[in-house]
């Protein structure tokens, strides 16, 4: 197990190196020049050649492709990833503003997507063509079919309608305030949570009413067990390696995904810092962002593997 | 006896009472018509619909620079907040313009100071107008034809700044009270003529806190402004969204005091519903035109049939009708505010392609254009616009559909707004751009730059020297009724070759708390935004 885990950590490496290389290529190949975006000037071919000239070489962009790469390489080794090209600020100072609160939202709305997903799933399986599985299913088609953004701006007229009440506009860290941070996310994270446990409903669904049909399962209900025993005990576990997936994949892309919901919440989140660096053609942020976000999902893809071993006692990793 | 004493008493029981109660409603009527005395301290909440691209009004031309920077500055003239358009002086204490009109001299108030505690003096004015008039390579100004009559800008001593101009000039003294040019330290533009881009240090009635870009924009009470007892209020924050839904909700559960841009009808009506008389509607005209620029330099729209077909194909009275309670977007007119000494009178304007009151005679000329600019069945194409929802993209989108009636397929595409000033105003990367041209106040020289060829502010990247001609003579001209000629003349040329399109004239509702004191909105969301006057009766 120790071995797996350790091959698995070192395969980091080259998987980061090439994602962080395909974005490199990627934001210097798009039309767009981050010095010409800078300074503006009056018009096109109305700026001083040579100040533009000075600009690239402050910013580095004179040089060649490789010597551009290296050196923002060993930036990221040493955690500098470079200043803002837009803001001159560093690129970590503008990421730690934002981070904790998209971190926040991703994890607190995959805890209620799974804590609502997982039982609704187990219960349409259970409860198959009944009433129950109907209710399930309405709500887990809903939740797909209806944009998270626009239940956003209907929780948030339905406060303000009938309490007078609307979350904070500023997002507060929970170990500075934690009320002032529970008034703002709990609004965004049921938003997003109830769209994810959707998606998860159905896979549970799905895969438990597989496994419900195996022989092992028949044979359980032969011996007379309970439902509950068979159900949980039986069933639970070995229906659970393509829900443990999704809800990884799911995590990883909250983290930088979110940028509707941020909008509708006012939330300054990852989401919203990448696609304004991407408007702003700033590719140290962008850089930065695409590489944080690739080393959430190899690390959550990690854990998603370890966790099979405990899901599934025939899978031993060596 | 004893019945009468009884009803005297009575009587003067009632009398009594009579003249209590009239006393009471006399005094409550005083109290009511007395001024309110202003309250110190609060925070005012403001919502505001965009992020600014930088913080250097001199390079901006957006609400969402000049909103959250203007009260961390001064300016040498304002407009008066209380009577619009008079110009009061800011910085400046007092001015005299000479007999022939080519110098106008200013003294400086003393003692100002600049919140990293050095002392203003008219080297900083001067460099200021500078970087304006006389901008530095690599270095944006966008409003610097505003002022193309000052021929040099002197500092004979530290209180006084000398303005000497090659032409008098109509505007110049309400271009000086513009809000835009904020007063920087010399000594940072010395270092760094773009330092202000992403820096702040200013002298006005607020310092700077905090900016989180995307997120918030705080201002502190500066202690040491130059107008004693000012500000009131302790601070100011700025919640940026883009959602107008959003910033809606925001004013109706008191995140935020005030929303100073604008509130479409329908979110106003329904503020209103629920708060009653705890919020206060200012509803004012705007001096703004949302239209569309026409890139001149790209094909078709070389070809000015084409683009007369693009002006003839849209209805613009009845978008005045669809788009008021959506946008505020309401009044038809040319290149000034309908309504105003510069403006086409409306018999002047019908005569004009694209403002006939037909639109079935205008969309079939359209078609005859583009038939013969050889389009009969019409053409695609993209229209760039601003990620502001109001009033920009349902703009958009009433235009395009209006297009679809004469066979232009126009494909709608959103901008960040960084993006969509340099795809428009510094590149040209466009076919058709959504395009606002207005200014802080019914001036034509800033009315008309947009049209002057070699104007930053010209995206639609047209050239014609009659133009220039035109838009010169107007701004020397100090005769009203010669320069009023001089500015329609300049604007039917616009017109009739179909250089830019002009839109709709939009309105504005601003919505505020009603414990939100002492502010007027002016037609223009770019003046009164300094905050030094404002209170908060309660927090």
């Amino acid at each position: 197990m120790s071995t797996y885990i350790a091959k698995r950590l070192l395969l980091i490496v080259p998987t980061l190196f090439g994602a962080a290389a395909l974005v490199f290529v990627i934001m210097r190949v798009i039309p767009g020049d981050v010095a010409l975006l800078i300074f503006g000037g009056d018009q096109a071919g109305h700026i001083d050649p040579k100040q533009l000239e000075a600009m690239r070489h402050r910013l580095g962009l004179d040089r060649s492709l490789l010597a551009q790469f290296g050196t923002w390489l060993w930036g990221v080794v040493r955690f500098d990833f470079g200043n803002s090209l837009w803001t001159g600020q560093p690129v970590v100072e503008e990421l730690l503003i934002r981070l904790p609160l998209s971190l926040e939202l991703a994890l607190a709305a995959t805890v209620v997507s799974v804590l609502i997903a997982i039982p609704l799933g187990i219960l349409a399986a259970a409860r198959q063509d009944t009433w129950v599985d109907y209710l399930v299913r309405v709500f887990s088609i809903g939740g797909l079919a209806i944009p998270s953004f626009w239940v956003g701006i209907l929780i948030i007229l339905f406060l303000v309608i009938y309490f007078g009440w609307g979350p904070p506009l500023e997002f507060t860290p929970p170990w500075v305030n934690p009320w002032a941070n529970f008034q703002m996310m709990v609004w965004p994270v049921l938003t997003v949570g109830y769209r994810y446990a959707a998606v998860t409903t159905r896979m549970t669904r799905s895969t438990m009413l597989e496994v419900l049909r195996e022989d092992y399962i028949r044979t359980a209900w032969a011996k007379g067990l309970a439902e509950r025993a068979i159900v949980i005990r039986h069933a639970l576990k070995n229906s659970m390696l393509p829900v443990i997936t999704l809800i990884g994949t799911e995590f990883a892309f909250l983290i930088g995904g979110l940028v509707v919901t941020e909008t509708v919440f006012t939330l300054n989140g990852v989401g919203r810092f990448m696609i304004d660096a991407v408007a702003h053609r700033d590719y140290p942020v962008v850089q930065a962002l695409i590489f944080l976000i690739a080393f959430g999902f190899v690390v959550v893809n990690l854990l998603v593997d370890l966790t099979y071993a405990w899901f599934d006692p025939r899978i031993r990793y060596r | 006896m004893a019945t009468r004493i009884r009803r005297h008493r009575i009587l003067l029981t009632v009398l009594a009472l009579a003249v209590l109660v009239g006393s009471l409603v006399a005094a409550t009527r005083a109290a009511a018509q007395a001024p309110e005395t202003p309250r110190r301290g609060g925070v005012l909440l403001a919502a505001i619909g965009a992020d600014a691209p930088s913080l250097d009004p001199h390079q901006e031309q957006t609400f969402a620079t000049l909103q959250p920077v203007a009260p961390l500055y001064s300016t040498l003239l304002q407009i008066d907040p209380y009577r619009y358009p008079n110009v009061i002086g800011d910085v400046a204490s007092e001015w005299k313009i000479s007999p022939d009109g080519l110098t106008y001299t200013f003294k400086i108030h003393p003692g100002i100071r600049f919140h990293d505690g050095s002392t203003m003096t008219a080297a900083d004015v001067k460099a200021t107008y500078d970087k304006i008039v006389f901008p530095p390579d690599a270095v944006r100004s966008i409003r610097k034809f505003h002022y193309s009559a000052i021929a040099s800008i002197e500092a004979p001593d530290p209180s006084t700044v000398v303005f000497k101009l090659k032409f008098p000039s109509a505007s110049l003294l309400s271009n000086l009270a513009s809000p835009w040019n904020v007063i920087y330290p010399k000594k940072y533009l010395d270092k760094d003529p773009n330092y202000f881009k992403n820096n702040v240090v200013g002298s006005g009635p607020f310092k700077f806190k905090s900016y989180t870009r995307g997120s918030t924009f705080e201002g502190e009470r500066n202690p040491d402004y130059f107008v004693k007892d000012r500000p009131y209020l302790n601070g100011y924050k700025f919640f940026i969204s883009t959602e107008t839904s959003v910033r809606a909700a925001a004013i109706r559960s008191g995140r935020a005091h005030i929303e100073f841009r604008d509130l479409p009808n329908s979110e106003v009506e329904a503020i209103r519903k629920q708060l009653g008389d705890k919020i206060v509607v200012q509803s004012t005209p705007f001096v703004i035109q949302f239209g569309i620029a026409i890139n001149n330099s790209v094909k078709p729209f070389t070809d000015e049939r084409v683009r007369k077909a693009l002006t003839l194909g849209i209805d613009r009275y009845t978008g005045g009708k669809v788009l008021h309670a959506l946008t505020g977007l309401r009044d038809v007119g040319a290149l000034t505010r309908p309504g105003t000494e510069w403006a086409m009178s409306p018999a002047e304007l019908e005569k004009i392609p694209g403002f006939w009151r037909d639109p079935e005679k205008s969309r079939a000329e359209a078609r005859r254009l583009l038939a013969e600019a050889g389009y009969p069945n019409g053409f695609k194409v993209t229209l760039k616009n601003r990620n502001v929802k109001l009033p920009y993209q349902d703009f958009a989108v009433y235009v395009i559909q209006e297009w679809r009636k004469i066979g232009i397929e126009a494909e709608h595409r959103p901008l960040e707004t960084a993006t969509w000033y340099a795809d428009g105003r510094d590149q040209g990367n466009f076919e058709l751009m959504v395009f606002p041209a207005g200014g802080f106040i019914d001036d034509p020289d800033q009315l008309l730059a947009p049209y002057v060829p070699a104007s930053p502010q010209n995206w639609s990247r047209f050239s014609n020297p009659a133009i220039d001609d035109l838009y010169s003579r107007q701004a020397r001209t100090l005769d009203p009724t010669e320069r009023r000629r001089l500015v329609i003349e300049l604007q039917k040329i616009v017109l009739d070759h179909a250089y830019h399109m002009p839109g709709l004239w939009w309105s504005r509702n601003v919505v505020h708390w009603a414990k939100v004191k002492n502010w007027v909105a002016p037609p223009s969301h770019f003046t009164n935004q300094k905050l030094q006057d404002v209170w908060l009766s309660e927090d």
